[in-house]
């Protein structure tokens, strides 16, 4: 699934990223990588709270859902 | 003296900002990045004979750049090259933050790591081995604590000895493949690390090794050398990095789950703008009257005594008291509102809970097309423009900037709310009602001319929502005093500068040519006349109207005091004895009552800021009465609302965005202004005047 699908409070571990974005680049210099642990804290709107090891990151669901996880 | 240039680079929210406070204290200096709408902020230190220029590059999570605060900090390294870095590592998060450090390494500029944060790593389990680092790396790792300053001193003869020594870091080791592919690139014995890459990234020689290294690895070369400097910065993590398992209770996690509580948080939100403006007209409303009163009541007769003691010509007498107080002065009675917005807004961003509401409140802004970290400048809009536009260099983009700061002046601030109740009182039954309505106005012009930029100027689809929400932390006093303090001595001195030029000019034009009596007979009652045809659809042809609005241009209050002096033809002067001493000691118990009165305020449940009061003498009630219709009326207050008639929004809109923008937005607020004066002239006159 991907990471727009992941219901508040779970845990996943990322398996991928696609997406020509270059922003994309720039997610995962913020920490979401491949084999990162992730969970989602929280979905306002358009946007997912994710915490990754100890940063808290903000990310819109555009981008979630080039996101790959398990 | 020699002088060092030192540029603090780190990932964004790791407290570059705090270090630089507490190294630079006062000395420290807020501008713009030449070019850009990106923040710059400097810092001087004199140590031992050295003087360090400390300069703080935006944070950068990796120096790829996208956006324009990236390409600032990308182009300083690899440009301007600096004789050190501070790499500021927030510790919690050492393994990302390592990555920025991996790639600046390869610059081979001498570099000295700041583990900052090392007491909150601490209570996460997270143990550095500092003296490892060092060795592997190196350089030199420093440990300090941004928010009270601790360790930081330490910094300053460290980076003098790295620069005198010209200690430079170990030269970095990729994977054996990498290096051999980058020495093959290598033409000089001196190129940097970071050089080779480039080169073999771009450079048009090197297109067939690039294309025989993506056939081998099965990668594009750049994510080869992605993954590579991940990896070092992950095995760098390893090597010196303890973790302990520990769960602590994270107080971060405890308070989002309110404040960023689905249903709860948008209510907290608006509660707390609402105690933010409280507070900050409440606060300071005692202490504005206060400096009035000194400037009118103190400066004015002191200088003027002066100079008739010096026996200096009456009209430079004039010119000082009626250019200089009324202009300057005017201004300076805004200093303690936006000092004390400053503070509350500073607070707010250092504690962490800012970026909070840029997620918050996302949902309802990029409805409109509009990043959520708009909607804090437009808030502080109906408080103060001045410092709302300032605050547009919190958001990211200059699309975003430019659209929220052609948005703020349409923000109805009390400077308008002082005339509207002068008009709608004297001409309305329901003036609560009509007030509320050009409230409403305003901010439904600001959102057309969002939408009109957006069709138009900045079209493009809404950037992407990425951003980091920094941990949740208490900022110290001195910290919070000391920002106050950088950005009011900059109002100061830069908008001073242009503001009394300004003033100037509207004095010449009120009292040339030279033994002008009347304002009718002055340059500025001339341009009233010529201007007033202008007005005429408005239903304003009465040329004392016109002529009311030059002056005007100051501030919007203005106006009223300048109708008075225009209908009324007198200049009231008010002879009173003026003793220095008795002065000073009534007005040093005026500060005193002032001060006391702000501190009773803020414990006032209803905002005193909105208290109505009846503005203008009652003559001059009755002459404008007399002159004008309610239609008339309304079109006046539709068309200040909408003009731009504040030279301190126009001047901090020239240094934030340019003189292009800002004469431009200039020129649209007065059309829209007219424009929509006009139709509530039409309006109001088939109501009212059948």
């Amino acid at each position: 699934m991907n990471l727009e699908e992941v219901k508040p409070g779970q845990e996943v571990v990322i398996l991928g990223l696609s997406g020509k974005e270059e922003v994309l680049e720039k997610v995962k210099a913020m920490g979401l990588r491949k084999g990162r642990r992730v969970s989602l804290l929280q979905k306002i709107g358009r946007n997912l709270l994710l915490k990754v090891d100890n940063s808290r990151i903000v990310i819109s669901k555009d981008l979630a859902r080039g996101i790959e996880v398990q | 003296m020699k002088s060092i240039r030192v540029a603090l680079a780190g990932n964004p929210n790791v407290g570059k900002t705090s270090i630089l406070n507490h190294l630079a204290g006062t000395n420290l200096k807020v501008g713009n990045w030449p070019g850009v709408t990106v923040e710059k902020r400097e810092g001087k230190v004199k140590f031992w004979d050295y003087e360090i220029n400390l300069v703080d590059l935006p944070g950068v999570y990796t120096l790829e750049p996208i956006s324009e605060d990236e390409w600032v900090a990308y182009n300083y390294i690899t440009q301007e090259k600096p004789d050190l870095i501070l790499n500021i590592i927030e510790t919690p998060n050492m393994e990302r933050d390592l990555l920025l450090t991996v790639e600046l390494l390869e610059y081979e500029i001498p570099l000295i790591i700041v583990l900052n944060m090392t007491d909150e790593a601490r209570k996460l389990g997270i143990e550095v081995n500092d003296r490892w680092l060092s060795e592997l790396l190196g350089v030199r790792v420093l440990r300090t604590n941004g928010r009270t300053g601790e360790g930081v001193k330490v910094l300053l003869p460290n980076i003098v000895e790295v620069f005198n020594l010209k200690e430079k870091p170990k030269a970095l080791r990729y994977s054996k493949e990498l290096e051999d592919i980058l020495e093959k690139v290598r033409e000089r014995e001196d190129e940097t690390k970071a050089e080779l890459i480039r080169k073999l990234l771009n450079s048009e020689k090197f297109r067939e090794l690039r294309e025989s290294i993506k056939s081998l690895m099965g990668r594009e070369v750049q994510d080869v050398i992605r993954d590579e400097r991940y990896a070092k910065a992950h095995g760098l993590y390893r090597e010196v990095v303890e973790r302990k398992p520990l769960t602590a209770r994270d107080i971060t996690d405890s308070l989002d789950k309110v404040l960023l509580h689905p249903i709860f948080g948008i209510p907290i939100f608006f509660l707390l703008m609402f105690l933010l403006f409280k507070f900050s007209f409440d606060f300071s409303a005692p202490l504005m009257e206060w400096v009035e009163g000194f400037v009118n009541g103190f400066i004015a007769p002191a200088i003027s005594e002066g100079l008739s003691l010096m026996g200096v010509g009456d009209w430079v007498q004039r010119l000082f008291a009626e250019a200089f107080i009324g202009g300057v002065g005017f201004v300076l009675t805004f200093v303690p509102l936006i000092a004390v917005i400053y503070f509350l807004l500073a607070l707010m961003e250092f504690s962490g809970y800012l970026p909070r509401v840029a997620f918050l409140m996302d949902r309802f802004m990029h409805k409109l097309g509009l990043h959520g970290k708009s909607l804090v400048p437009l808030l502080l809009g109906f408080g103060c423009n001045v410092p709302a536009i300032v605050a547009t260099r919190a958001l990211e983009t200059k699309r975003d900037k430019f659209l929220v700061m052609a948005m703020i002046p349409f923000m109805s601030c009390p400077a308008r709310l002082v005339v509207f109740s002068f008009f709608a009182v004297l001409f309305f039954k329901n003036p609560a009602v009509i007030i509320f309505s050009l409230y409403l106005l305003g901010i439904f012009v600001a959102f057309l001319t969002a939408l009109l930029l957006r069709k138009t100027l900045y079209g493009g689809t809404l950037y992407h929502f990425v951003m980091e929400l920094p941990p949740y932390r208490l900022p110290t006093l001195r910290l919070l005093f000391r920002v106050v303090w950088v950005y009011v001595r900059d109002f100061l001195y830069r908008a001073g500068t242009l503001i009394f030029a300004a003033s100037v000019f509207i004095w010449l034009l009120l009292n040339l040519p030279p033994g002008v009596k009347n304002p009718s007979e002055s340059l500025a009652g001339q341009i009233g006349k010529a201007i007033s045809p202008i007005f005429k659809p408005l239903g304003l042809e009465d040329w004392r109207i016109s002529t009311s609005l030059i002056p005007a241009f100051l501030a919007r209050e203005i106006v009223l005091s300048s109708m008075g002096t225009i209908y009324t033809a007198e200049v009231e002067k008010r002879e009173e004895p003026f003793v220095f001493l008795e002065a000073l000691k009534g007005q040093a118990i005026g500060f005193g009552n002032a001060l006391k009165e702000a501190v009773i305020n803020i414990f006032k449940p209803v905002p005193t800021a909105f208290e109505v009061e009846e503005e203008g003498s009652d003559s001059l009630r009755s002459l404008i009465a007399q002159s004008i219709s309610p239609a008339s009326a309304l079109a006046f207050m539709v068309f200040l609302l909408l003009y731009t008639s504040c030279l301190g929004t126009v001047a901090v809109m020239w240094r934030e965005a340019g003189k292009g923008f800002a004469l431009t937005f200039l020129a649209y607020s007065l059309l829209v202004g007219w424009l929509f004066g006009f139709f509530a002239y039409r309006i109001g006159s088939m109501i009212w005047n059948t």
